[in-house]
């Protein structure tokens, strides 16, 4: 109940100081609409059904790409921090992968794939896939190496100890790459959305930005992403305090 | 004479000599002024590459900086440029919402957009593209205006054809892979970059169809009121550039590579698209009142404006008349 006041009580504080920053300056809305004009956007984005239209796609989008992302980064840092062999192979291709900057390569997954939600999705796993791949491998090496030991001196196999002591030691510290990237999903999506897409929360904020020279309903776009990321991070650590209390 | 004598000429003759000299060789500080180009450097700009380089502001008491942005008209209607280049049709919408911005001079009197494909596939009729996959860069911008206003003039609407967006415009690539049947593209550019890979193209363009206003200088309503001598000025310099690259387009095309050396990596397809943009060019900037208001109403019955601001307020004629 604290928690929650402390939320609404940071909340009315933003939206006073943003309302008394464009009462101040006097800045048009075409620049920086106040809070009840974004409001009162929201609403009729909302009742003829464009933010619904666009929100869904943005979301699938996230999910499908977090889940591809997710899985093979948990299987990929699994196996790198397993083997040294493995890790000194993929890691230059992996780092690589990373310091391409994402919106310079999602033009071209976008063309390769044939567009699509194929191709959106393979952008957003991509950008959700290191953070999650290195906190596994830390976290699958941090593993007690005396428990190992004693794992394997009562004849468990290599995929037992995975199991039952490396994922589960290493659950704390992959959390800490989930968190980071179910936020890194909603950019992924967004950045998909800016190499080709139909709809999405990203296409609405080109068409408002671009199109209907509409700022407010930029504004609607860009709170619904947060309140999105904002959702799916609080998903993860509620996850996270359930999985690894018990684990 | 003594030396004495001699000095007091000599003061005198310093004194008056500046008031004597014709008024252009007097130094006077340029006016500082900021113009907002499209997303990023392009031959097509080469009018004011030249003005800039071959002191055409200068000379009209301009210093000007070049710029690039995404969000041209809401940068110069907020007055943080002066300047910018827009698309007639956005200018509309803009204005139409509350930004206070117009439209000041032509640049093109032909709209430069219009609907390629691989040669012997384009329909003539606009009716006949039913059915086709069309590429283009997303619902915004004179490319997706100029596609719903074909369209309408065929008698169909977005839902009879596949649209697919290429938001980062690479089109072209999208076509050359067969993933669409047509796409939207600025006649004089995209043409010639696929006839270069091979590709042979047919064009539908809009003008004879349903015309629309091409894309024009825009300035704030603020500097407008404030100093419509200057907008004069600025839209003189970069019309007398314009005259000048159409007399001899390499000029243009040196301007834009020394604003911008990657334009000259391949220097035959960008002399080609200068000299196919200088066909589409305004001769004298003049704002065509019959295509606005033909514009206009294409615009409206599109769903783009409400029709609640006329189009006396999205231009002003003064700017180009008074040069």
């Amino acid at each position: 109940m604290r928690r929650l006041a402390t939320t609404l009580l940071s909340l009315a504080a933003f939206l006073v100081a943003w309302k008394l920053l464009t009462v101040v300056t006097g800045t048009p809305d075409y620049i920086l609409p106040a809070p009840e004009v974004v409001a009162e956007r929201a609403l009729r984005a909302i009742g003829s059904g464009l933010l619904w239209e666009h929100t869904a796609v943005t979301i699938s989008e996230i999910l499908l790409g977090l889940a591809v992302g997710a899985t093979s980064a948990v299987a990929v840092g699994t196996a790198l921090g397993k083997s040294v062999v493995i890790e000194r192979v993929l890691s230059p291709y992996i780092v690589a992968a990373q310091s391409v900057p994402i919106l310079a390569l999602a033009p071209l997954l976008d063309i390769w794939f044939g567009g699509g939600l194929l191709a959106r999705v393979l952008i957003c796993a991509l950008i959700v896939f290191f953070p999650i791949a290195i906190a596994t491998m830390v976290g699958i090496r941090a593993a007690d190496p005396l428990l190992r030991e004693m794992f394997r001196s009562l004849g468990a196999t290599p995929g037992q100890i995975t199991a039952r002591l490396e994922i589960p030691s290493a659950l704390p510290v992959l959390f800490g790459g989930l968190r980071v990237g179910v936020t890194l999903a909603v950019i992924g999506a967004v950045v998909a959305e800016w190499a080709g897409a139909s709809s999405g929360l990203g296409v609405l904020i080109n068409i408002a930005d671009q199109g209907l020279f509409d700022t407010p309903l930029m504004f609607v776009a860009l709170a619904t992403l947060a309140v999105i990321g904002i959702g799916l991070h609080g998903l993860v650590v509620s996850i996270e305090r359930r999985v690894v209390a018990t684990s | 004479m003594s030396p004495r004598r001699l000095l007091l000429p000599l003061i005198a003759l310093v004194l008056v000599l500046p008031g004597c000299l014709p008024s252009s060789s007097v130094s006077e500080p340029l006016r500082a002024v900021k113009l907002l180009l499209g997303f990023r450097p392009d031959v097509q700009f080469a009018p004011f590459y030249l003005a800039q380089e071959a002191g055409y502001f200068a000379e009209a008491g301009l210093e000007v900086t070049i710029e690039h942005s995404a969000d041209v008209l809401v940068l110069v209607a907020d007055g943080r440029a002066d300047f910018g280049v827009a698309d007639a049709t956005d200018v509309m919408i803009a204005r139409t919402s509350g930004i206070p911005v117009k439209y000041i001079s032509t640049l093109y009197d032909r709209f430069p957009v219009a609907l390629i494909g691989p040669a012997g596939t384009v329909p003539s009729d606009p009716a006949e593209l039913a059915g086709l996959r069309i590429g283009t860069p997303g619902e915004f911008g004179s490319s997706w205006h100029a596609l719903l206003a074909l369209l309408e003039a065929g008698g169909l609407t977005r839902d009879d054809v596949t649209i697919r967006a290429y938001p980062q415009f690479n089109q072209v690539e999208g076509l050359l892979n067969g993933d669409v049947d047509l796409i939207t593209g600025f006649r004089s550019n995209e043409p010639l970059r696929l006839e270069a890979q091979g590709m042979s193209v047919d064009l539908l363009t809009i003008d004879e169809v349903a015309p629309l206003p091409g894309p024009g200088l825009i300035a704030g309503d603020e500097l407008l009121s404030s100093d419509p001598a200057l907008a004069t000025a600025f839209a003189t310099a970069t019309l007398r550039a314009q005259q000048a690259i159409a007399a001899d387009p390499q000029v243009g095309l040196d301007a834009a590579i020394a604003a911008a050396p990657a334009i000259g990596e391949d220097r035959a397809t960008a002399l080609a698209v200068l000299r196919a943009t200088v066909e589409l060019w305004s001769q004298d900037g003049t704002i065509d009142s019959a295509v606005w208001t033909s514009g206009y109403e294409t615009m409206r019955r599109l769903g783009f404006i409400d029709g609640s601001v006329p189009v006396d307020e999205m231009i002003d004629r003064e700017v180009v008349r008074a040069s």
